[in-house]
């Protein structure tokens, strides 16, 4: 299979000297959901905006065949879809079709093009009424399907989402586990919420201060006690029943 | 957390509703412009020119309730300057309102036509962004012409004026639950100064990680929008309505009224 994302040797520090991430190595090929698991502060998310050009450290970071760095920074950011983990900073526009419009105008379509991938995109997350919403009017499980709507619209072959599981209840982290596994691309899911994880998740990967501790089967790793101890997670209470999340 | 949106009955559905953000903005400015041209004296064609927005906000089903408080909301800036007149003109004048003369003054005269003008403007105001979407109205505005760079920034203020509320009544909530007694002003002002400076820092924050999903999405400094305006013959009719409205107002009433 393809390569997707290919991280070597890659490192970053904070402005301030921290270091944030030391030494990744990773591997991530076409159509694999991964699920980068790991404590708070562990350099999730930074490892998410370093593949999307927005951290640039030390190492190299290949995304779909094309080196992360400024030449190629307009290209990648249409492969490679980041949703934050606010969603409040991803709708940032008067309503929910302007945002979800703004990628593909950006990349370049014309208004009929345009129209089209937002009413597909709003309908994948079950939104397609709600396009003229402003929204502060919608409720954290829209705003987080609306977030992940207006990366859809640009089909990016890869989508990285951060923490996307943050503020749901039970009924919409359900409805969002439904969303992400049916979705067709490469998946990079960040999040504290192992049984959100286990859930989604072909392989995992556990990252804890700014290091790769541990890369393999999402179920073997999550049910590893000692390892999920060790590092401050708890275990997944089911993996196939979403039901329970 | 719930806001009180001055938009909140913008997505109703009424005629007015489907009228074109620009055409209900210009009608605005005008009504706005020509309200405010009135000479002082003519304080009963206020009441007539009251009865177009107040026609609009029926129309648009849009509560009274809802108007009058806004205007309340915003009165207090307007009364300072309309309180000040009587104290600076104190020349007697006679006000013949129908039958009835009143003895008064100058400057209560002109206190009574500002607060008069500044609740028939404040009608206008009301009416247009309740029955528009704030959306439309920015991009009415774009289309006519107002810079760019301006609508970005009002789309954006909107955008976050909320965030940034929800934010400060958290960082208010947390302080109160932590107050058990009178810290007294100097203190007081110390946290004060404390919660406005983590505020700030906080939309910092807040702008950079927006900066970065601009970026993600292919932003390069051009905004670029899809206009779904369209100008219907609702628009043209309304119009030519209200130009008969004011026009005839200002020159066939104003004279007989004076």
């Amino acid at each position: 299979m393809a390569k997707a994302i290919e991280i070597k040797r890659f490192s970053y520090k904070y402005p301030d000297g921290t270091i944030a991430l030391s030494d990744i190595n990773l591997s991530i090929e076409e159509k694999q959901k991964v699920v980068l698991i790991g404590p708070n502060g562990a350099g999730k998310s930074t490892l998410m905006l370093a593949m999307a050009g927005f951290a640039k450290g030390e190492g190299e970071i290949i995304v779909n065949g094309l080196k992360v760095e400024k030449k190629n920074l307009k290209k990648i950011r249409t492969v490679i879809g980041c949703c934050f983990e606010n969603p409040d900073d991803q709708l940032f526009m008067p309503t929910l079709f302007d945002d979800v419009a703004f990628g593909p105008l950006n990349m370049g379509f014309n208004t009929e093009q345009v129209k089209i991938r937002v009413a597909q995109a709003l309908r994948t997350v079950g939104m397609e009424a709600m396009a003229e919403k402003a929204p502060h009017h919608l409720s954290a499980g829209q705003k987080r399907a609306a977030a992940i709507a207006t990366v859809l619209s640009m089909s990016p072959d890869i989508i990285a989402l951060d923490e996307p599981d943050g503020s749901l209840d039970p009924r919409n982290r359900e409805k969002l586990v439904a969303l992400l596994k049916n979705l067709p691309q490469t998946l990079i899911i960040a999040t504290c919420n192992m049984n959100f994880a286990a859930a989604i998740g072909d392989r995992a990967v556990l990252v804890d201060k700014g290091r790769i501790i541990a890369d393999g089967e999402a179920k073997e790793i999550m049910f590893d006690t000692k390892l999920m101890a060790e590092y401050g997670l708890e275990m997944p209470a089911m993996v196939n029943d979403t039901s329970e999340l | 957390m719930h806001h009180a949106h001055i938009d909140k009955f913008a997505y109703q559905d009424s005629p007015v509703h489907r009228l074109d953000a620009r055409v209900k903005f210009i009608a605005a400015v005008i009504f706005t412009a020509v309200v405010i041209s009135l000479p002082r004296t003519s304080f009963a064609i206020l009441f007539c020119y009251a009865i177009g927005p107040f026609v609009i906000l029926v129309l648009g089903r849009i509560p009274l309730k809802f108007v009058f408080k806004h205007i309340l909301l915003v009165s207090p800036f307007v009364l300072i300057l309309a309180l000040s007149c009587p104290l600076y003109d104190k020349t007697p004048v006679k006000i013949a309102f129908g039958p009835s003369v009143f003895q008064t003054t100058v400057g209560w005269e002109r206190c009574c036509t500002i607060c008069g003008k500044f609740v028939v403007t404040m009608l206008a105001l009301i009416a247009l962004v309740s029955t528009t979407r704030f959306s439309n109205l920015l991009a009415g505005l774009g289309k006519l012409g107002v810079p760019k760079l301006l609508i970005i920034q009002l789309g954006f203020l909107y955008r976050y004026i909320f965030v940034l509320i929800d934010t400060a009544q958290h960082i208010l909530r947390a302080r109160t639950g932590r107050t058990f007694r009178n810290l007294g002003v100097k203190q007081e002002m110390k946290i004060a100064s404390a919660m406005l400076g983590s505020l700030f820092i906080r939309s910092i924050d807040t702008a950079e990680r927006i900066n970065i999903a601009m970026h993600g999405r292919g932003f390069n400094g051009n905004w670029r929008t899809i206009s779904r305006l369209k100008i219907s013959n609702n628009d043209y009719i309304f119009g030519v309505l209200f130009s008969v409205f004011v026009i005839s107002l200002y020159f066939f009433a104003v004279p007989v009224l004076n």
